[in-house]
């Protein structure tokens, strides 16, 4: 297709009342293709509007150029018609004089007859035969909107640009008029740009959303690309797959934004006390059972027992949340899932290696794979049965759930699947939800089922929507589950805090260990803060389900067994053996090369001698000694000599690469 | 249009409705009346009861015979309204066209806009002798009293009203690359209407006062502000009474006419 607009290197620049200048946006490269119809969106002040209008030329750029069929936009004019958030109808006439004044002015050479011709075409056109002799005022907004896409339509312009047309309109009255533009845009092949703050309608009516950042400068912030097919029914498109993850990915980069402003609303000072180099921390988690230790931590004092006298928990809805928080450094330290560490390392976030160190693992186990009910009824109660019920249903999609590629869950998950001879990228899609979304899909039928920590699978199981199918017990007992993670860049600028931080968590973690604090910790995680559920549906150990007497199926050979692990021999130490096992792993699905320079890579990622200074200043040198091997249920051993040997022999694997990954010297963050 | 249920339509409905508003004002107005009258019987004012209008030959004969024309400046009370209201007509319509055209004319406005300022701030009997050095005669000298009072309402809405046209139109004007003679006609002359209506309704009641407070300084000229000055110098005071209850009346009709004009013109916003 050809381009119809050029936004080229654009910024725009508007002078202040007090002297100086506010930067809207910066550097906007944008092409729009003949046909094509685009969603601006963004928090409001983010500069939309104003892309808009110069597009319109209503505006001009400060820097760069918009260009129109290749000529540069100066003056606004008929060829780009506006329709205007609050209509713009002149008020003293009627519906048909509004639209024959457009006209009139275009067309100047149409004989009295086309003219009135193309006046009743339009008006026909958005339904308002019946009110073509009555003045603006006595319509609703719909209606008035409707007439003011009509005027825009009759003179046929190349471009037709929307501004927030929907938005003063209720809910019912929008939902029509969406589905009305979508049926002219379509009929009429018209090339649109429309500026909206309301997601469903973005994903609904676009070929492309383009997401701009918050100001001053606003950038692009991401291009995505609907690919929900047309002609499209307002009631249909939430069914297709992607339109959840559209509209979570347009809801997490909005949220993201928000996050980032609010952040940098706030000063940002380093404390320094008690000889630590900062004791004022964002620690980002997002909610599951996992986050007992840091929640306890917080409770219990444990952080400021060790100094940290203002650690702030931070709740992010997904780990994409927590890996973003470190990119643009608005969290000094996270739980996260222990592949996040290697796989940030490694480059596996944007493509830039960011080195990241973990002195701790927080939990092991806690996983499990929920199916859907339906599945269940169908008689599917192993993997074997779902190998056999995806080969006769082999043409519908299978979509299964995963909380980030990077997870634990993840890696178990198509292990388990490859294990058992289903390939996880033929076979069945994966997709990165954020757990709660899960459930929903779960509930509506989208997906086949998950991998996901507690407390999901059990309260998917109470609700009657899903039933477990494999616990991690059966996949890989004692597999790493949640760790700290810090940047490396911090973790050399703050060595101190680093290992204060540890302490703190560690002795969050043994006493999460002990099974008579279970239900303190159930009640804390039920707070809005962290979970914000009941404190019924947060278990640490298998037995509790059989305890109450349910008659679900039983996921784990010991009952009573604890579900998490928290602390114990050889539990929290970081082992590089688990993480060159990841690094292995996510490699095999090609989320990274397999890096040659991995002993170095698993060198930085351990902060073993941070964990050793903390235990050992908590005076728990015992617990410190390594693991054994790795092993899972299929039996094939792990050896951490020649991963590329385990990887060939791995039978159901990607085309993965092996590849030096350059993360630079260690150097520490600029204080 | 709603029909409205016919029971309503029965005289004991329509009072019982109406009562509320109809009520207050009588006993306002006839409570007022019975205070002046008493008054003046009892002789607590020198000015005359508002029922020596009928007691009194003179002004008695006036209201019934406001026709007469006995030839100078002896004449009914219609002949000499419809004279006041003449000059108020053309005084009046120049300041409208002037007014009109200067306040929609956006440089000149920013060019006069502090004169103007200053100017509307002048009272209009200072302008009488002014006027009478520029026009040495009555007649002109009493129009121009009347336009330059009644101009600057006009004006000043006018511009403001050029003002606030909405974006939104002056968009449509530049998406549609209308002309600028096309812009005034189709937009700035509909948009800006309602204020300039504002402005003639509030400069009607000034022309008004202004062309009574012009005659009586300025005798000779037949009108009702003659006749009030008249009858002060002669001392008919029930026939002063009269004249200014019949300038209230005419002033009142005016307002109301404009009122009503502005409501049609500007109707549809």
């Amino acid at each position: 297709m050809t381009t119809l607009v050029n936004v080229q290197d654009v910024a725009k620049n508007f002078p202040l009342t007090g002297g100086g200048n506010y930067l809207a946006l910066n550097g906007i490269d944008l092409d729009i293709r003949k046909g094509e119809f685009i969603s601006l969106i963004g928090h409001s002040g983010c500069g939309k509007s104003t892309l808009l209008n110069m597009i319109a030329g209503l505006d001009l750029p400060t820097v760069g150029a918009v260009l129109l069929e290749g000529e540069t936009v100066k003056r606004p004019g008929p060829d780009k018609m506006v329709v205007f958030q609050n209509y713009s109808l002149l008020p003293w006439l009627t519906v048909r004089e509004n639209i024959a004044l457009a006209v009139d002015e275009v067309m100047p050479d149409l004989n009295r007859r086309d003219r009135d011709a193309v006046v009743e075409e339009h008006i026909a056109m958005v339904g308002l035969t019946h009110a073509a002799d009555k003045p603006p005022l006595q319509l609703s907004g719909g209606m008035r909107q409707r007439v003011a896409i009509a005027r825009a339509l009759a003179i046929k312009p190349k471009l037709l640009l929307l501004d927030e047309p929907f938005g003063a309109l209720d809910a019912l009255t929008r939902g029509n008029l969406q589905e009305k533009l979508m049926q002219i845009c379509n009929e009429h092949e018209l090339t649109a740009v429309m500026v909206t703050h309301d997601v469903d309608e973005a994903v609904l009516l676009s070929d492309r959303i383009v997401m701009l950042s918050n100001g001053p400068g606003s950038k692009i912030g991401g291009i995505l690309e609907v690919d929900i097919p047309r002609p499209r029914q307002r009631l249909e498109v939430v069914h297709h797959p992607s339109y959840y993850s559209l509209r979570s990915e347009i809801i997490y980069f909005l949220n993201r934004q928000k996050r980032v402003k609010q952040w940098q609303a706030k000063p940002h000072k380093v404390l320094v006390a008690h000889g630590l180099e900062k004791v004022n921390l964002d620690l980002g988690f997002i909610p599951l059972s996992a986050c007992a230790p840091l929640a306890i931590a917080e409770a219990k004092g444990f952080f400021a027992k060790h100094g940290l006298d203002e650690v702030q928990l931070v709740r992010e809805t997904s780990w994409r949340g927590v890996a973003d928080g470190f990119v643009d450094q608005t969290l000094d330290a996270a739980l996260m899932p222990s592949g996040m560490p290697t796989w940030m390392t490694a480059g596996g976030h944007d493509g830039h290696p960011l080195p990241i160190v973990t002195a701790l693992t927080i939990s092991r186990n806690g996983n499990e794979v929920t199916l859907a009910r339906r599945l269940s009824e169908a008689g599917v109660h192993s993997v074997e049965d779902y190998r056999n019920w995806l080969q006769s249903h082999n043409r519908e999609p299978h979509t299964l759930g995963i909380v980030h590629p990077a997870s634990m869950h993840n890696l178990l998950l198509r292990y388990w699947l490859a294990a058992s001879g289903i390939d996880p990228d033929k076979d069945v899609h994966l997709q990165a939800l954020p757990p709660a979304q899960m459930l929903a899909d779960l509930k509506d039928g989208s997906i086949d089922g998950y991998c996901c920590g507690e407390p999901w699978n059990l309260r998917a199981w109470r609700d009657g929507h899903g039933v477990p199918i494999a616990g991690d017990l059966d996949i890989w007992n004692g597999h790493p589950g949640k760790v700290l993670g810090v940047r490396e860049d911090w973790a050399l600028a703050y060595p101190n805090t680093h290992i204060a931080l540890t302490k703190a968590l560690l002795e969050a973690c043994q006493f999460c260990s002990q099974p008579q604090n279970w239900p303190e910790m159930a009640d804390l995680l039920s707070d809005r803060r962290y979970l914000g559920i009941k404190p019924e549906l947060i278990h640490f150990s298998t037995g509790s389900k059989v305890a109450e007497g349910s008659h679900g199926p039983m996921t784990s050979s010991e009952q009573g067994e604890p579900h998490h692990l928290f602390f114990g021999a050889g539990v929290n130490r970081p082992s590089r053996s688990e993480h060159l096992w990841i690094l292995t792993q996510l490699a095999r699905w090609a989320e990274i090369p397999f890096p040659r320079n991995y002993v170095e890579i698993l060198e930085r990622i351990c902060a073993v001698s941070a964990y050793s200074t903390a235990a050992r200043e908590l005076g728990l040198d015992d617990v410190s000694y390594q693991r054994g091997g790795i092993e899972l249920f299929d039996g094939v051993p792990f050896n951490a000599d020649d991963p590329i040997g385990y990887l060939n022999q791995l039978s159901i694997h990607q085309n993965f690469s092996v590849a030096e990954i350059p993360i630079g010297v260690p150097r520490a963050l600029a204080v | 249009m709603t029909t409205v249920p016919s029971s309503n339509n029965s005289p004991a409905q329509w009072w019982k409705q109406n009562r509320k508003a109809i009520l207050p004002p009588i006993f306002g107005i006839g409570g007022f009346l019975l205070f002046w009258q008493l008054s003046s019987s009892l002789g607590l004012t020198k000015l005359a009861g508002p029922l020596s209008l009928w007691s009194d030959e003179r002004t008695r004969e006036l209201l019934l015979y406001p026709f007469f024309d006995n030839g100078g400046l002896d004449k009914g009370l219609f002949h000499h309204s419809m004279s006041s209201l003449s000059l108020v007509a053309i005084g009046y319509s120049l300041a409208a066209v002037i007014g009109i055209a200067v306040g929609l004319n956006k440089g000149l406005n920013r060019a006069f806009d502090p004169l103007f300022q200053f100017l509307r701030m002048v009272a209009p009997l200072a302008w009488v002798p002014i006027a009478l050095v520029m026009f040495q005669q009555n007649q002109p000298a009493a129009i121009f009293v009347i336009f330059i009072t009644s101009i600057w309402p006009i004006l000043i809405n006018t511009a403001e009203g050029v003002r606030q046209i909405p974006q939104d139109y002056r968009n449509v004007a530049l998406v549609l690359q209308m002309s600028n003679r096309r812009f005034f006609s189709k937009i700035l002359i509909p948009s800006t209407l309602p204020y300039i209506f504002t402005g003639l309704r509030i400069s009607i009641d000034l022309a008004w006062l202004a062309i009574i407070a012009a005659e009586i300084v300025m005798p000779g000229t037949p009108g009702i502000g003659y006749f009030i000055w008249d009858a002060n110098q002669n001392g008919y005071v029930s026939e002063i009474v009269l004249g200014v209850i019949w300038i209230g009346a005419i002033g009142l009709i005016l307002d109301r006419l404009m009122s009503w004009l502005q409501t049609r013109i500007a109707n549809g916003r």
